[in-house]
């Protein structure tokens, strides 16, 4: 082999292991903190320590939402229906923010067990439909859930 | 079936409240069709009159070798 | 089988067949294109949640898909130039890498154009977003490796080794979502109840979507490597004959 193609050789190999070295070494280092967020069950656990720069996903709690009418503070809950982590907010929420929602939101923990958000951003899941089909399935789940209560209170009727 | 979910051209132009959003990605994506099917038949074009060029270059400098050669073989006898 | 295997290993027959299929192939991809953006901009129903972003979803995921096919492509053709030195191959593998680079590009700018009124942000460091900012990186890796590196041989190897290397990345970006908890949501299942999420209003039009932005992929890759073909062959009978006949 000649000497110069030796050295393109040397080149390629020094360039393949080097990217190959920093991938590897980037996916180790991402492999502990890849995970966006935190669920209220790991925050409830102990597993944030106050102060510290973290971010919770969870769902908004239904009628937890409360406007301050000064400003544009809004504190609300997330739950993971396990755990509930307080969160207080003051900023632009995105579109999709709403009661029931999933929601991501970055900041810290006080002290006191409150989580003070410097964004929250939404987070939505894999399902799209239309507006139509949302409300048929929801019409057919509120019909389900009427259902089960009038059997409940037929047999506890039979009781009597 | 699917039915047309616009009942007139202002309606679709605004997209909601997204119509910024929506008409960005979709004039994206033509500029990126007519980049990937134009840019290589202009790369062909620019090759093959490069091409050309150096056939006809090659061709000049043969002959006038050619009269050179003619030149120099008579001026020798 | 040895036989056909040589004969598509031979620029200049890739090149005469590819010449007869390209017209068809831009039928199909004309046809396909015109169907899908007009079912995704005037027929798909507005989401209940997202409302007409919905439509973003139609250029994004197509191009983002289309995305990750180019590494282990290129992965592919790498290894057939490593083991048997098939020069097409390598021709293939070059031409794919710039078309990678535009479509993961194409795939983060929309995905960021998305993200910004639905998610509240266009870009976060969430599992999916960074191992595909990752693969752009890596095809910008693959298109300096080969422009610096002289030699063509050299650089074909050294570029099939990286592809090859690089090929990891893919199901990363395809699990990413599945393995962490990250902002942007897991694949959907489809569904062929119209009244269930998911519905074949939804992604019919997604799989035509798909199949057009397919033929650009391929008709642009067959596009570039017939000029990569008449680049490297420039010496050969063929190419010149094939010069002195055409009209420009």
């Amino acid at each position: 082999m000649k000497s110069h193609r030796k050295k393109t050789l040397g080149i390629i190999l020094f360039i393949a292991a080097g990217l190959s070295v920093a991938i590897g070494l980037s996916l180790y280092a991402l492999s502990s903190n890849i995970d966006l967020f935190y669920t209220p069950t790991q925050v409830a656990a102990g597993e944030v320590t106050p102060g510290q720069r973290i971010r919770v996903g969870g769902m908004v709690k239904e009628g937890s939402v409360k406007h301050s009418e000064e400003q544009l503070q809004v504190n609300f809950i997330t739950t993971d229906y396990a755990h509930d982590v307080d969160v207080q907010y003051s900023g632009i929420l995105p579109d999709l923010f709403r009661e029931g929602q999933g929601i991501v939101a970055e900041g810290s923990m006080t002290p006191e067990g409150q989580f003070v958000a410097s964004r929250v951003l939404a987070k939505h899941d894999e399902n799209y439909m239309s507006v139509e089909v949302k409300a048929a399935m929801d019409a057919a789940e509120r019909q389900r859930v009427m259902g089960q209560i009038q059997e409940q209170g037929q047999s506890q009727g039979n009781y009597q | 079936m699917p039915t047309l979910q616009f009942s007139s051209l202002s309606e679709f132009v605004q997209m909601g409240t997204y119509s910024f959003h929506v008409w960005v990605v979709y004039l994206l994506f033509v500029l990126f069709v007519g980049y990937n099917l134009i840019l290589p038949g202009v790369q062909r074009k620019q090759f093959i009159r490069q091409q050309k060029r150096r056939v006809a270059r090659d061709a000049e400098l043969a002959t006038q070798a050619a009269s050179r050669q003619g030149l120099n073989n008579r001026s020798a006898e | 089988m040895w036989v056909w295997f040589a004969k598509l290993g031979s620029p200049r027959w890739f090149y005469e067949l590819s010449g007869k299929w390209l017209p068809w192939l831009y039928a199909a991809m004309t046809l396909l294109m015109l169907v899908g953006l007009t079912w995704a901009l005037l027929f798909v129903p507005e989401d209940y949640q997202q409302g007409h972003t919905i439509r973003i979803m139609y250029v994004h995921v197509p191009v983002a898909s289309i995305s990750l096919a180019c590494f282990p492509l290129m992965a592919v053709a790498g290894a057939i130039t490593l083991v048997w030195k098939m020069k097409l191959a390598d021709m293939v593998a070059k031409c794919v890498a710039p078309i990678g680079l535009w479509f993961t590009g194409l795939a983060l700018a929309t995905g960021a154009i998305w993200g910004q009124p639905i998610w509240g942000t266009w870009w976060a460091w969430d599992a999916r977003l960074t191992s595909m900012l990752i693969q752009f990186f890596l095809f910008v890796g693959v298109i300096a490796l080969r422009s610096a590196i002289e030699s063509t041989d050299a650089a074909a190897k050294a570029c099939a080794v990286l592809a090859i290397v690089g090929a990891i990345n893919v199901p990363i970006i395809k699990y990413s979502v599945e393995w962490w908890n990250t902002l942007h949501q897991p694949a959907s299942s489809i569904s062929f109840d119209s009244a269930a999420p998911n519905p074949p209003e939804v992604w019919v039009p997604l799989l035509i979507m798909i199949g057009a932005v397919y033929l650009l992929f391929i008709i642009s890759l067959i596009l570039r490597t017939r000029n990569e073909i008449l680049i490297r062959e420039r010496r050969s009978q063929w190419v010149t004959d094939l010069i002195t006949r055409s009209q420009s």
